[in-house]
This record gives C-alpha cells, sequence and structure tokens, in this order.
C-alpha cells in the first residue's frame, strides 16, 4: 500500500525481472536496469516473447530502452514460479512459424468481415487511422 | 561508443582510487601507461574503421558488444604498431594532458584539476598546469575522440583485476556474456607481445587486488562493485561522470534530502553514504546552489507517515526477502543505476508533491487518504492507531519558481507541480472598491465575495486545526478567533436589530447580504464557525426579518440553506430563548398573530423553523433536564402552542406548504394542551 509517487514506485523494482507489454503488443521480459521520470526503461537481458497458443518462444535481444510512453503493462516475474507454467516453450523459427500463420489466419477473417460489411453498405474505420482520433 | 566515456575517466580513477595510494608501483605503471596509450592512440583511423567493419560482421551482438570491440580493435591496433611506440610516446603523453584539461576548466576546481593530473601522469604535473589555459585548441574531434577512448581503456587497469578476482570466475563460467572475450585478449595480446609488460601489469593487479579489497569505502561504493564496471568498461564512467558533476555542481543530494531515504530504499540499493566524503566538495557545493529552496526538500509528510508506518509494522520482516532473491554475487549487473540516480528520480517526483498546503494542493489526495483511512480503522481488527500529520511540512517557501531547475540536468525537467496551473488561475482581479460605491448592490455582492474568501480562510484553519499537534492548537484557536470575529463584525447584524422599521431593512447592510443568494450561503457556512451568542444573534435577526426575507427570497427560495445549520442553534437554545424567538414570529405582523402565522405556514423554511422551535421547546419539558424558567415564560409557550394550534387546525391546505422536516415529537407537543379533536384534526393536516 505503501507507494512512491510517479515511477519513483518503480525503483523498488529495479534489478528485479519484469515482463513489458509496449503498446505495439510486443512482450518483453527482462531485468529493469534503470528507469527515470518519464517511465522510460533500461532491460537487460531481455529476450521478446512471442506467444502463440500454447506455446511461446523467446528471441534473445540484449539490451532493451523503451520509450516509457510505449509502455502499457509493466509486471515482476517470480524468479521461482517461473518454470511452472502450462505454456510449452518452443524454437524460435517454429514460433515465428506459427505466429505468421496465426497473423495470416487474423488477416483472412479480418477480410472477409470487411468483405461482408461492404457487401452491407457498412464499413468500419481501419485499426490505424482510429489512433489519430 | 568511446568518447564521452573516457572524458570522465581520470575522474574515476581519482574517486576511487585516491592519487597517493594508487601510485604504487610507479615505474611498472609508467611503461604500461606508455605501452597502452601506444596501442590505443596510435590507431585512431584505424579504430573507427574496424570498428564499423566488427559492427557490421556481427551485427548481432553488437548492440551488446559494440564496447567491447573497442578494446579488442585498440588492441589490434596496437600490436601491428608496437614498434613506433617509443617514438609516440611524448607527444602521446602532451596530448593526455591536453585532454583531460578542459575538463578540468569544466569542473572549475583547481585541486581536482591537479589531483587528476596525478592520476594521469605525474610528471606532467608542473606543465599541465601552465597549459591549463590553452587547451581548448583540439583539432580534429575524431582525433580527440580516440584518446578519450584511449584514456578509458588505460584507466581501466586499475579496476581490471577485481573484475578479473571475482566477477570473471562466476562469470567466466557461463560464457553467455560475451563481454569476456575481449578482456582474455587483452591479456593474450599483451602475454604475446611483451612478456615482461604483462608481468609487471599482473604485479601490478595484484597490488592493486590487495588494496582494492583492503579499502572498504570504495568496496561499498556502488560505483566500484565489479558488477558495474565489467560489463560496460566504456559507458560506465561517463554516468559516474555526470552523477559526479551533479553532485558537485548542484549539491543535489543536500543532506536534507538524503537522510529522509533510506527507509525507502530496498535493501538492494547500496547507500552512497560512504562516497559522500569523496564527492562533496564544499566549496563547490556552496558555489552552486540548488534552486529550489531546501524546504522543498522533505518528502511528502504523507509519505513520511505511510513510509514510517511500514517501518514500524515489521519491516525488518518485509525487507530481507528483497535481498534473498538476488544476493550480490548472483546478479553482477545490479546497481547499475546507482542510488544518487535513484534519488534523482525520486526527487524529480517528489517535487510535484511539494506543497505548502496539501489539503488544499492535493484536495483529491487527501480526502482519499482520509476515506482508506476511515475504512481501515472501521475494519478495526488489528491495533489501528493513524499517527496524526506533522504540521504543514513546508513551513514557507520563500521563492515561487515557475521552473524548476536541478542543476545537470539537461534541458529543463519536466515537472508539472501543483504551482503551475493553479497561478495562472489566482490571476483573478477583483473589483476594486472605489468602483462599487455608489452602487449598493455591487457593494454588497463585493462584500460577499470578500467574506467568502475569508470564509474559506477560515476553513482552511479549521483543517489545519484538526491535523494539526497539541502545541499549536491555541495559536491557530486564536487566529480563527480572531478572524471569525472579523467576519461577525462585517456582518453588522447588531445594527439591524435596533429598529424594525421596513424602509430600514431594505438598506441593513446584513439583510442586504441576506437578500443574496451566495450571502445566504455565506451565512449558513459561516453559523457553525460562530459562538453561541453570535449564532443566536442572528438567528433572532433572520427571525425578525422573516417576512422581509421570504418576500425577497420568492424568485429563487434559498432561504432552506439556512435551516440546518439554523437548526443546530436551535438546540442549543435554553427555553427562555426559545420562548422569545416563538414570540418573535408571532409578532412578524404587526396587525395581528393571525395574520403572521399564516405567513409562517405559506413559507416552506418559516414553517420548518417553527416546528423546529416547537419541537425543540417540547424536548426541552420532557427532558429530566432543570428548567430555568423565567416568571411567566410557560404561560407563554402554552399560549403560544395552543395559538400555533388553532391556527394550524385551520389553516386551509392550499395556504400551507410541506416542512422541510418534520419533528417527530410535534403530535406529543399538541396532545398535552389541546383538546382531542384539534389533535385529530392536526394529525391528518400534518400527514
Amino acid at each position: 500500500m505503501n507507494y512512491m509517487p510517479g515511477t519513483a514506485s518503480l525503483i523498488q523494482d529495479i534489478d528485479k525481472k519484469h515482463l513489458v507489454l509496449l503498446r505495439d503488443g510486443r512482450t518483453l521480459i527482462g531485468y529493469l536496469r534503470s528507469i527515470d521520470q518519464f517511465a522510460n526503461l533500461v532491460l537487460h537481458q531481455t529476450v521478446e516473447r512471442i506467444h502463440v497458443g500454447k506455446k511461446y518462444g523467446d528471441i534473445p535481444r540484449g539490451i532493451f530502452v523503451v520509450r516509457g510512453e510505449n509502455v502499457v503493462l509493466l509486471g515482476e516475474i517470480d524468479l521461482e514460479k517461473e518454470s511452472d507454467t502450462p505454456l510449452q516453450q518452443v524454437s524460435i523459427e517454429e514460433i515465428l512459424e506459427v505466429q505468421r500463420v496465426e497473423q495470416q489466419a487474423k488477416q483472412e477473417s479480418e477480410k472477409l468481415k470487411v468483405q461482408a460489411l461492404k457487401e452491407r453498405g457498412l464499413s468500419i474505420p481501419r485499426a490505424d487511422t482510429l489512433d489519430e482520433y | 561508443m568511446a568518447e564521452g566515456g573516457g572524458a570522465s575517466r581520470p575522474v574515476i580513477l581519482e574517486d576511487y582510487f585516491m592519487t597517493e595510494e594508487f601510485l604504487l608501483d610507479k615505474t611498472s605503471e609508467e611503461d604500461e601507461i606508455d605501452l597502452y596509450n601506444n596501442l590505443t592512440f596510435t590507431s585512431t583511423a584505424y579504430l573507427e574503421e574496424s570498428e564499423t567493419k566488427t559492427l557490421a560482421a556481427d551485427p548481432v551482438e553488437a548492440p551488446v558488444n559494440g564496447l567491447e570491440e573497442v578494446v579488442s580493435v585498440g588492441e589490434e591496433a596496437g600490436h601491428s604498431e608496437t614498434a613506433e611506440e617509443q617514438l609516440m610516446l611524448e607527444d602521446v603523453l602532451e596530448d593526455e594532458s591536453h585532454h583531460t584539461e578542459p575538463q578540468l576548466a569544466y569542473e572549475a576546481t583547481e585541486e581536482m584539476g591537479e589531483e587528476e593530473m596525478d592520476v594521469v601522469e605525474q610528471e606532467e604535473e608542473d606543465r599541465t598546469s601552465k597549459e591549463a589555459e590553452e587547451q581548448n585548441d583540439l583539432g580534429d574531434p575524431a582525433v580527440m575522440k580516440a584518446v578519450r577512448g584511449q584514456f578509458a581503456s588505460e584507466a581501466k587497469w586499475a579496476p581490471r583485476p577485481r573484475l578479473f578476482h571475482r566477477a570473471s570466475l562466476s562469470r567466466l563460467s557461463d560464457c553467455r556474456t560475451p563481454s569476456f572475450a575481449p578482456w582474455e585478449s587483452v591479456w593474450g595480446v599483451a602475454g604475446k607481445e611483451n612478456h615482461t609488460e604483462a608481468a609487471s601489469k599482473s604485479d601490478l593487479w595484484n597490488s592493486a587486488l590487495r588494496r582494492a579489497s583492503s579499502r572498504s569505502a570504495v568496496e561499498q561504493s556502488p560505483m566500484m562493485s565489479d558488477s558495474m564496471r565489467s560489463p560496460y568498461p566504456f559507458t560506465l564512467p561517463r554516468r559516474t561522470r555526470r552523477v559526479f558533476s551533479l553532485n558537485r555542481t548542484s549539491g543535489y543530494a543536500s543532506p536534507s534530502f538524503r537522510p529522509l531515504f533510506p527507509n525507502v530504499t530496498s535493501p538492494t540499493w547500496p547507500m552512497t553514504r560512504s562516497l559522500e566524503p569523496l564527492f562533496f566538495s564544499p566549496s563547490a557545493s556552496s558555489q552552486h546552489k540548488f534552486s529550489l529552496p531546501t524546504a522543498m526538500t522533505q518528502l511528502h509528510p504523507l509519505h513520511q507517515r505511510i513510509l514510517t508506518q511500514r517501518q514500524q509494522r515489521g519491516g525488518e520482516k518485509k525487507r530481507i526477502p528483497y535481498v534473498e532473491p538476488q544476493p550480490t554475487g548472483t546478479d553482477p549487473y545490479e546497481a547499475l543505476m546507482t542510488s544518487l540516480e535513484k534519488d534523482w528520480v525520486i526527487k524529480v517526483q517528489m517535487m510535484q508533491l511539494q506543497s505548502e498546503n496539501p489539503q488544499r494542493d492535493d484536495y483529491y489526495y487527501q480526502e482519499y487518504y482520509r476515506k482508506l483511512e476511515r475504512k481501515q480503522a472501521q475494519k478495526g481488527g488489528r491495533k489501528h492507531e493513524v499517527p496524526k500529520l506533522i504540521t504543514p511540512y513546508i513551513q514557507k517557501v520563500e521563492t515561487y519558481e515557475s521552473v524548476v531547475r536541478i542543476p545537470g540536468s539537461l534541458g529543463q525537467v519536466a515537472v508539472s507541480t501543483c504551482y503551475s496551473p493553479r497561478r495562472a488561475i489566482d490571476a483573478v482581479h477583483h473589483i476594486p472598491l472605489e468602483q462599487a460605491v455608489g452602487n449598493q448592490r455591487l457593494q454588497v455582492l463585493y462584500q460577499i465575495e470578500k467574506m467568502y474568501l475569508q470564509l474559506l480562510d477560515i476553513e482552511d484553519i479549521q483543517q489545519k486545526l484538526v491535523l494539526a499537534p497539541e502545541e499549536q492548537h491555541s495559536h491557530f484557536c486564536e487566529k480563527l478567533a480572531h478572524e471569525v470575529g472579523h467576519i461577525y463584525q462585517t456582518l453588522r447584524i447588531e445594527g439591524c436589530n435596533n429598529d424594525c422599521n421596513n424602509k430600514e431593512e431594505a438598506k441593513d447592510e446584513f439583510l442586504q447580504i441576506l437578500l443574496v443568494g451566495k450571502g445566504k450561503r455565506l451565512v449558513a457556512r459561516l453559523l457553525p464557525h460562530l459562538s453561541q451568542e453570535q449564532a443566536k444573534q442572528v438567528l433572532l435577526t433572520i427571525t425578525r426579518h422573516l417576512p422581509f426575507l421570504i418576500q425577497k427570497d420568492l424568485l429563487d427560495e434559498t432561504l432552506p440553506v439556512l435551516y440546518s445549520p439554523l437548526g443546530d442553534v436551535v438546540e442549543q437554545l435554553t427555553f427562555s430563548e426559545m420562548v422569545n424567538i416563538l414570540q418573535e414570529l408571532t409578532r412578524l405582523q404587526p396587525d395581528s398573530v393571525k395574520y403572521s402565522l399564516m405567513t409562517i405556514f405559506g413559507n416552506k423554511f418559516a414553517v420548518s423553523l417553527l416546528y423546529l422551535l416547537l419541537s425543540h421547546g417540547e424536548s426541552c419539558l420532557s427532558s429530566s433536564m432543570p428548567l430555568e424558567l423565567n416568571s411567566g415564560d410557560f404561560e407563554k409557550w402554552v399560549d403560544m402552542v395552543l395559538l400555533v394550534a388553532k391556527e394550524l387546525s385551520q389553516v386551509s391546505k392550499d395556504s400551507r406548504v410541506e416542512p422541510l422536516y418534520l419533528p417527530s415529537n410535534l403530535l406529543f407537543l399538541f396532545c398535552r394542551y389541546v383538546d382531542k379533536e384539534t389533535v385529530n384534526r392536526l394529525d391528518v393536516k400534518m400527514e
């Protein structure tokens, strides 16, 4: 319950393993090494973790400097419980492949949806144009 | 990568290895420096070129390893050009002194400069001070970069033994950390190239190692921890340097600030205390004052409280787990962010909460926190004691600075304080009184405005009074009484009680105030602060002038705001006072009692007030408290009750309004004095 104002509360979390969810949907896992008042982060020994279904894969990324505004979510990882997960780790190639397939499927369904809406005379704004307002 | 990093190298050496101690083995060190100078310096262009080459060759590793690659490249270069080293020696040494000089000037302390010189090279000592003024023409920036980088690597000699000694043992085993390879190659190159050189080197390292381990202050300092220098031999110094200059030039980590934080720090933070003697040059810190008043550098009281609370309830228990998961040995990279930097972040964030008057500036948080506390108190459970807040923790902020300046930080520090938006709002001009003269209504409005501000002040004081420690209570009480007295004077209530003339009423100031909605609200809000006598006076005045007020209140109907504060006043009345006021009510219209009661029944506020008074009389009589009855009071009371009952039973439904609140004991009251038939009729009417 006791906390410091703003990003100062993150100082207690420094040098601990963290999971960071970025605005673009990427998930990073690494040791939080440094922060500042904007919640800019420096992650160390970072891996980018890709989850698809029950599978996940880690892509080593080294040091990651994150601009604070891109952080959606940040949480400490309990090192003791880290390993007992129902998820299954796979190789990078495999996870990338699976991800590609998933994205393709998503695009397909998206296309179908837009098509269907078009036929009914409707249109949904594209996601990237939504951002601007 | 190399630039910038090198600039601070001498500073580091100076900091951590005090000059005298560092100069252990003079001859071997000099040799070493010479060698190293040549190894790296002679290869400026080569260095950059091959650096890009290696980066390109190994793109994946580059981001992590780039730093180390500079070293290895430098070594390659040195390898190929060892023949020239003797020739180059003099130039190099000169150049070195050149490059350290501007920095010294920047640091602005003479003795600092000299110490740095000592570290760099002793034989140059006297010459450098002469040259100090003419060091600006450094020519090719690329050369400078290289020299700095080379510097960095040279300065690396001393700390490295430690690195090898401890960190390497743990880390060499898991070779995921690629940063080690270059260092190993340093060994290799040196060995191949010159065996005696290497031998003397290892001698030096051993001695340095001994020194390092024997100096506890250095050991403790966060900057020195091997974890910090090993992975990033080049970038680290820049960080340190920055912190360093920050500290010296700004006095940022002012002593008044620091001691507040130990309880905040998690134990993984190394405390900087041991560094302070090294870092603090009093002359420098006194020259550059931190631009905010020292009072600003304190913790928010709530945080202070929270922190002390946390410490009290098993702070020890909580803290240990922080240490356990990462003992210093296992995570060599920890404490990359020094506690100075952490403090800086905390400070920047805390600055937003600085306020002389958190009750006003930080209203929502304060209320929220109070709510939390109340909830906690309701839950009870474990022993709950809420320590009282210590007075305003900033006694006085002498200057208001719209822009927060922290020397040493680049650009403007982006913080918003509670002042920034508020100051703009405060730029409100009150109408000067002169303009209002001649227009009574304007003047009244102005008066109300002024009194309202006073009232807000009073409420502020009241709030502070609640939170203030015991010894300041009397001070606040005095202040409060003075303010309230002042407002009461301004209301000029006494003036309007002397004459009940209708024409005078229109001019009376207090009544004028009551005619304005905000004025009524003002009086309603003021009533709880007034003394009993003053409050009764207000009640009496309002009662006397009810018809006038009712007549003027038809439009906005704001009289009811006065009901509940007046109700509190009525509660305090003695029986005879109450009877007096009741009589006033029946005398509202000079012509007839009946007519005045009709007026009362026709107005929500008035009828509510009447009921309230009757109810109070009833509870006075029925309570066991002995009544001090003046002669004739009781008779008057009975008369009054009968009169009201009679009128009330006769009044038609549409000329009577519902009261704001119907006291439950009124019927009992009437039962006692009135016959049954009337009571029944009353019962129906009052339902």
